[in-house]
């Protein structure tokens, strides 16, 4: 047990993402992230914000091991970025969904198959794999373009078919990654509503956006970066206590 | 999980066809390259057996013995260790032998008696067909009784198996070049193939794909493509073989020499097969094993 977790007794509560003191440096003397403490509870919803540069993307790609921090801890499920092994990292991620703004769809593959692809990298029979991936493209409303591949699907729809597959399996924590910024307006509120049903059905929902119309619409947590920092946080006006 | 693998394998292969269709060229193309000398250390070394087998040792045997001494004496010779066979070679038999080379019948003009000796051809075991197996078994043979002379062309001996180990030497020295080269050429023709789809290994990574789930179907795909390329080279060795062939008659004549050439057995092209899949998985091994995951 590390000295963090020795000495924090609310490890394994109901947080789904605790970081403490975490800092990421990729030049040393400049940081992406510094010191950055926060506590995401289970089944909440956040959003991210910032200006470009202030750490949203590099958060994220913590918070699904694709880096490991320079300094600090990150516990993302119970789970120990800063000390898991390489091994361990795939079984982390079938537990946390995360959606790009640039889709990251396999172009070669049917919109099917590419939800697929995260029930069968999990040894998901087949069949069962593309059953589950046809009622997952239903909740999307794409299920009657199920033999299609991404490039022939509009940007709006390509990022419907992105939280498809990453809602697939079920995940505990969805993240995402400025899901919006290549939609307009009313794409945009789409595929928010996807995300934000997400959360009512229990998914941590992290979402990184610097659109300030849609922090205002959804009223939830919100917390501003700032130069790698904790610039505010400001909790869920809806839920907040008088 | 397994159909899978093989799915995305085969899906790999297909998607990319380009990128397949080098891979299987290039590593058709080194395999030609080795297929191509094997054929002629293959050849040659049929030529070098042949050679061997003609080693042998005469001796010439006492004027004056009669058949039944002869006899005797090819007995005596047969016992001695590492003969395989003696044959018995009289007087008159050496001298129609004679007579049958264009310059014997001019020499033996004017001769009264017959001057050749009889002789006993001794054949040697495989294993004593060596420059020290010819020596032990003239030592022995040296001793007996009735034998006046012993033929054993030593110096040719020599040479020829100074020649036969050139031959091995410089087949394994040129492989192991050639098969390196293949192999390097292999692997880097598909790392660019595992580049050419970077993107794809990311996206499997982020949806939480094993390292073997994502490197497996790799190594399916480069020993596939070995083996494709093995079989076009097999193709392709066998094209040039019965085309170039005829051409080729007089260069090879002289390599050679008198022996027809022999295309590879079924179990020499299967293993020519075999061993461009092992190129090609050894290949995508090398490269897929040094890839590193973005995310």
């Amino acid at each position: 047990m590390s000295r963090w977790e020795r000495q924090s007794p609310a490890i394994g509560g109901d947080g789904a993402v605790r970081t403490y003191h975490v800092s990421k440096s990729y030049i040393a003397g400049t940081f992406a992230l510094h010191d950055l403490s926060l506590e995401v509870r289970k089944g909440e919803f956040v959003f991210l914000t910032g200006s470009s540069g202030a750490g949203k993307t590099t958060l994220l790609k913590l918070l699904f091991a694709a880096e490991r921090p320079s300094e600090g801890q990150i516990l993302v499920l119970g789970r120990n970025i800063a000390r898991l092994r390489e091994s361990a990292i795939p079984s982390l991620r079938r537990r946390i969904g995360v959606v790009f703004q640039d889709f990251k769809l396999l172009n070669r593959l049917t919109i099917e198959d590419n939800v697929a692809i995260a029930l069968e990298v999990v040894g998901t029979p087949r069949k069962e794999a593309r059953g589950r991936a046809f009622r997952m493209l239903k909740q999307v409303g794409l299920q009657h373009r199920r033999y299609h591949h991404p490039l022939s699907l509009s940007g709006g729809e390509q990022q419907r078919v992105a939280i498809a597959r990453a809602l697939v399996n079920e995940p505990e924590i969805l993240l995402a990654d400025e899901p919006t910024g290549n939609l307009d307006p009313d794409l945009t509120l789409e595929i928010m509503d996807l995300i934000s049903s997400a959360s009512t059905r229990g998914t941590t929902v992290i979402v990184a956006t610097h659109d300030m119309s849609l922090i205002e619409r959804y009223a939830k947590r919100t917390i501003r970066l700032e130069g790698g920092r904790i610039a505010d946080d400001t909790p869920d006006l809806r839920h907040a206590s008088p | 999980m397994a159909i899978a693998l093989a799915r995305s394998a085969v899906r790999g292969l297909t998607a990319a066809p380009v990128t397949t269709s080098i891979a299987v060229f290039t590593i058709a193309a080194a395999l030609v390259l080795a297929g191509g000398f094997g054929l002629l250390v293959t050849n040659m070394s049929d030529v070098l057996s042949r050679f061997g087998e003609e080693l042998q040792v005469v001796a010439y045997l006492e004027d004056g013995l009669d058949a039944r001494a002869q006899r005797r004496i090819a007995t005596s010779v047969s016992t001695v260790e590492g003969v395989e066979s003696v044959s018995i070679v009289t007087k008159e038999e050496a001298l129609a032998r004679f007579r049958e080379t264009a310059d014997g019948v001019g020499l033996l003009e004017g001769l009264e008696e017959n001057p050749l000796p009889a002789s006993l051809e001794v054949r040697l075991r495989a294993e004593r067909r060596t420059p020290e197996g010819v020596d032990v078994v003239v030592r022995a043979l040296s001793g007996l009784p009735g034998i006046a002379e012993l033929a054993h062309g030593q110096e040719w001996v020599e040479g020829y198996a100074r020649f036969a180990s050139l031959v091995r030497a410089g087949a394994i020295g040129l492989g192991l070049v050639l098969g390196v080269a293949a192999l390097m050429i292999v692997a880097n023709t598909i790392r660019l193939a595992v580049y050419s789809r970077e993107d794809e290994l990311e996206i499997l990574s982020l949806v939480g794909a094993s390292r073997s789930f994502v490197r497996i179907p790799f190594l399916v795909e480069g020993a596939l493509q070995g083996a494709l390329g093995g079989l076009f080279a097999v193709g392709l060795l066998y094209l040039g073989f019965a085309v170039a062939l005829p051409r080729l008659e007089y260069g090879l004549e002289l390599v050679l020499g008198n022996a027809s050439p022999q295309f590879f057995t079924s179990v020499q092209a299967l293993t020519l097969v075999a061993a461009g899949g092992a190129l090609g998985l050894l290949g995508s091994a090398t490269a897929i094993l040094s890839w590193r995951s973005p995310a």
